[in-house]
């Protein structure tokens, strides 16, 4: 008869930054009586999941789960909701593509038909139409989430948050610390690893050493635990992702919007960041652009600048070191993707939770699927690439079999295969590439079927537009209302 | 292209995946392409696929055919799940329902949960706590609902005779303009330079030409096989059976079982598929354990009812066309490959083919390379991950009582499989996967069912206080028996809605 695991006595996290603490809350919720220890490590600016506030829907999850709550986040971390991306010049100048989050896109949106005519207001200003209810109340600014107990119009509306990142982790650190985790300010300064792969103990400043069961590392760039491991394989993907570094503009006055905008310049992807505290730009450049241009596509010289060395771990947990964050993999971290593999690592850790032993099969199914997850998340930034502006400035770019073949079925009949593991839905993808203005061909069955699907599709999709429109107060007006009962007597 | 500029499809075969190729390729892109099809009356059809999968629904759905109606066309029933027995070990049996056992809790799947108490001695059977499994057990059957509550934890399909599938189909597909000819067809005409198909010639001296040919032939495989010669990946070595001797016989109760039943035998397996008027039967057996002579002596002695034919046997070999798609010619149904029916996806496989086929259709006509190798590379993932699947039905056992049970209990099985078994009996886990059949309720359902138990399970299943589980586990098991009175018996829901049922015979 089955047997339940040993659970594990202790887990040591190496790094305090967003990433580490987070992993920390999630092993110590899943195993309550395991003692859980963050030990911090020297700042890594080059840690675009540790730095940057933002992630992607998947997050939401992961913090219900967790038990980390939004309405918190919003009145102690400064958060705001992203429902959209505005591409701006990717299908050349001028060009605006609005595209937004959420798996519920009706297919038939996507004939050339629905897209041209149907689909919510015909705004004069971006003459793009709404192919969602997402992109519709980011259009007009109204937007609050659902409380997700009444059926609600706004329901099938998806979104990210962004937030204040230091203020999130400090609200994290204190959920941490309710819970009974341990933290040592650090630095590790030695590292004791087993012959055969794993991690003995680490020596902390002026401390002991510390053994454990699991090692976490998210540690940054530096990869301090997982560096020490051996037969350890990095996997280059300069090729396929062309930014070899991120400029970062200094913070602009706060704006409220419900979309960011990604701009596609000669100085490659600029997204500017939307939020409470601020507008950040970021600007990820490609190898051989002046700082004349950077300076151009920022609109002013940039306030850091930090390298960008794309690639991923072969193996992210060895013995029994598992990397998370940018320890893992680094890439140019577009828009809430950075975070949003740092926390689907920490998930699939969750679903494949080890006990004192850790067992090499389960081991391998982690780096299985952490491999497609890195991937598909490789091949989403890289599909950008392939708009027609991008194209047409860029040198030619490695793509994967899978993306290559993404953008072949796309163009010709848009089709999507799955991607086991992605990030993101085919039709998420789909309005992607449309939102990038890639050119795409409808499909046999596309014609056969006409124009009447999409256009009962666009009708349907117009009665729903109407309806959230009508459920959602102006974004500003919810977020103040969030905010009028906050005083120092009413913490929530 | 001719016939106004339309693209011509050809299929060839007037069997089950025939017309399913017909029918939904002329509703689905009927404005675009002419279809044709070429069947001989002196051609009999293999009719496999009398048990199906709940994918099939989707396919009757999509042609828009009310499902009343075709149930009475093919004297169907409802299936909840296939009862395995005797094939753990004998004596044993389980059910794989189309459904879930139990819940995740705080993120850690409910087998782990039942392991822990199971190993305390505090939870019954893991089917208990199926929905899917307790209805069919009770001979019950209630459509499923469209929410999130118990109700909705399961799924269903259909048992029907396959030999009235395809008639129905083409009495469906003839008003969509499909063209049928009726002819054996004695050379395929291929293009001297390009090798494609461009005609088939048929004994009468007509050529039938097209630009697109289905390939719907059967075993004979007659375009992809025979004429392309697109090489065969031969998987007998770990799927030994061969032969099936199929006999039907009349109902001896009164109720109906909505699910298959497939018990184990000394040289393969039998079904039974109880259909409106009459039971379905089967030995698929492995020629190299067991004569054909045997097989239908054994079929005859095993199945329950009076005889209403005399076995008829059907041989088979297992594996797949290492290219289904081969220039003009894509190849549906048992053209392209086979799997034993173990698992009932014959049809589906054949659906799936054709659903590829409509997805990749060429919008003008010419095939691109890229389509015919993304449609490879899908049904190359269908068939893997099935074979995995059956494979493991007759490798976890500990049957040694027959030479058949011996081999196939020790023989080396794929490393795929081997990954997953092992994984599952080091810590109780499934390798996860979204494209393709079977998915961790059936992965679990046949490991638990055949005595593959894990080793050790998840850590966190042991935090919460055993007694509260069991409470938890009791009141699910309750909440299920209490689904389960409410709903009618099988027959008498099919009495009740009786356009579904066929007129005596």
């Amino acid at each position: 008869m089955s047997a339940a695991r040993e659970p594990l006595r202790r887990a040591l996290i190496v790094g305090a930054g967003q990433v580490g603490v987070l992993a920390a809350v999630a092993i110590k919720r899943a195993s309550p009586a395991t003692d859980v220890l963050v030990v911090g490590t020297p700042l890594d600016p080059v840690a675009f999941a540790d730095h940057i506030g933002t992630a992607l829907p998947f997050t939401n999850r992961l913090h219900d789960r967790l038990g980390i709550d939004e309405e918190v986040l919003v009145r102690r971390a400064g958060a705001s909701h992203r429902l959209a991306i505005r591409y701006v010049g990717w299908a050349g100048a001028g060009s605006v593509g609005l595209t937004a989050y959420g798996g519920a896109v009706d297919p038939k949106l996507n004939s050339a038909f629905a897209r041209e005519w149907g689909g919510g207001a015909h705004r004069a200003a971006s003459g793009a139409p709404a192919g969602s209810v997402g992109a519709a109340l980011a259009e007009a600014g109204r937007f609050m989430p659902p409380s997700g107990d009444a059926p609600s119009p706004l329901a099938e509306v998806d979104y990210a948050l962004r937030w204040n990142a230091p203020a999130y982790r400090d609200l994290l650190i204190g959920i941490a610390a309710q819970l009974g985790v341990r933290h040592h300010p650090g630095p590790v300064s030695a590292v004791q690893p087993m012959l055969d792969g794993g991690i003995a103990a680490i020596q902390l400043a002026g401390g002991d050493a510390v053994a454990a069961d699991l090692f976490i590392d998210a540690s940054g760039t530096a990869a301090l635990l997982s560096a020490t491991q051996p037969d350890r394989r990095w996997i280059d993907w300069r090729g396929a992702l062309p930014a070899r570094s991120l400029a970062v503009g200094r913070p602009d006055a706060p704006r409220l919007d419900l979309a960011d905008r990604v701009a596609f310049t000669d100085a490659g992807w600029c997204w500017e960041q939307a939020g409470r505290d601020g507008v950040t730009r970021f600007l990820a450049v490609p190898g051989e652009v002046s700082d004349a241009a950077v300076e151009t596509a920022l609109g002013a010289p940039p306030a850091d600048r930090f390298p960008i060395d794309a690639g991923r771990q072969d193996q992210p947990w060895t013995g029994n070191v598992v990397a998370i964050g940018d320890a893992a993999a680094r890439f140019e971290p577009l828009a809430g993707v950075a975070l949003d593999l740092a926390h689907r690592q920490i998930d699939l850790l969750l679903d494949l939770f080890p006990g004192r032993a850790i067992d090499p099969r389960e081991r391998a199914e982690y780096n299985r699927r952490f491999a497609l997850m890195a991937d598909g998340t490789r091949d989403w930034i890289a599909s950008h690439y392939a708009a027609p502006a991008a194209a047409h400035r860029l040198a030619a770019l490695d793509r994967s079999p899978a993306l290559d073949r993404m953008l072949d079925q796309f163009a010709r009949r848009q089709r999507l295969p799955i991607t086991e593991e992605a990030t993101v839905s085919t039709s998420e993808w789909a309005a992607l590439l449309h939102a990038l203005g890639v050119p795409a061909r409808r499909s046999a069955l596309s014609l056969a079927e006409g124009d009447d699907p999409g256009r009962r599709a666009a009708a349907a999709l117009d009665h729903k537009i109407a309806a959230a429109l009508d459920a959602a107060p102006p974004y500003g007006a919810w977020i103040a209302h969030m905010l009028r009962d906050l005083s120092p007597n009413s913490s929530p | 292209m001719s016939e106004g500029g339309k693209i011509r499809v050809v299929v060839l075969g007037g069997g089950t995946a025939g017309w399913m190729s017909a029918s939904a390729l002329a509703k689905l892109l009927g404005p675009r392409i002419a279809v044709t099809l070429i069947e001989s009356e002196d051609i009999g059809i293999v009719g496999v696929g009398e048990a199906t999968l709940p994918h099939i629904r989707g396919f009757v759905e999509r042609l828009g055919i009310d499902e009343a109606d075709f149930m009475r066309a093919t004297h169907a029933t409802y299936k909840l799940g296939i009862d395995f027995r005797d094939f753990g070990r004998i004596g044993e049996s389980y059910i794989h329902p189309f459904g879930t056992f139990g819940e995740k809790v705080a993120g850690v799947p409910f087998h782990h949960y039942w392991l822990e108490l199971a190993a305390r001695g505090m939870a019954g059977p893991i089917g208990d706590y199926s929905l899917a499994v307790e209805a069919a057990k009770a001979n019950r059957f209630a459509p499923p609902a469209e929410d999130d509550s118990l109700r909705s934890t399961y799924g269903y399909a259909y048992q029907f005779d396959a030999t009235l599938f395809g008639p129905y189909l083409r009495d469906f597909a003839l008003p969509l303009g499909v063209t049928r000819i009726e002819g054996l067809v004695t050379e395929v005409l291929q293009d001297a330079e390009s090798g494609d198909v461009t005609a088939l010639k048929l004994a009468d001296g007509r050529e039938v030409a097209g630009d697109i040919f289905v390939d719907c032939s059967g075993f004979r495989s007659l375009m992809l096989g025979a004429t392309l010669g697109e090489d065969w990946e031969d998987w007998s070595h770990w799927l030994p059976c061969d032969r099936a001797a199929a006999m039907p016989t009349a109902h001896v109760d009164r109720e109906i079982a909505p699910y298959t039943t497939a018990v184990a035998m000394p040289a393969g397996w039998r079904w039974r598929i109880p259909l409106q008027h009459r039971m379905g039967n089967g030995y698929v057996f492995a020629s190299a354990f067991v004569s054909e002579d045997e097989a239908c002596e054994a079929i005859r002695a095993a199945a329950a009812g009076d005889r209403l034919a005399e076995p008829r046997v059907l041989r088979f070999r297992p594996g797949r066309r290492k290219q289904s798609w081969s220039r003009n010619v894509v190849g549906v149904g048992l053209a392209s490959g086979f799997l034993e029916p173990l698992e009932s996806t014959s049809l589906y496989l054949a659906q799936i083919a054709i659903t590829y086929l409509i997805e990749l259709f060429p919008a003008d006509g010419r095939i691109d390379d890229r389509d015919r190798d993304e449609f490879n590379r899908l049904i190359d993932m269908e068939y893997d991950r099935i074979r995995d699947f059956l494979i493991l039905h007759y490798h976890a056992t500990v049957r040694d009582d027959a030479p058949f049970w011996d081999h196939v209990r020790t023989m080396a099985v794929p490393d795929t499989l081997q990954r997953k078994l092992e994984l599952w009996r080091e810590a109780g886990r499934v390798e996860l996967y979204s494209e393709g059949l079977f998915y961790d309720a059936s992965w679990i359902a046949v490991y638990m069912g055949q005595g593959v138990l894990p080793e050790r399970h998840d850590p966190r299943a042991a935090i919460p206080d055993p007694e509260r589980m069991r409470g938890a586990m009791d009141a699910l098991k309750a909440a299920i028996a209490g689904e389960v009175a409410a709903m009618p018996g099988h027959r008498a829901y099919l009495t009740a809605r009786a356009e579904r049922l066929a007129a005596a015979p």
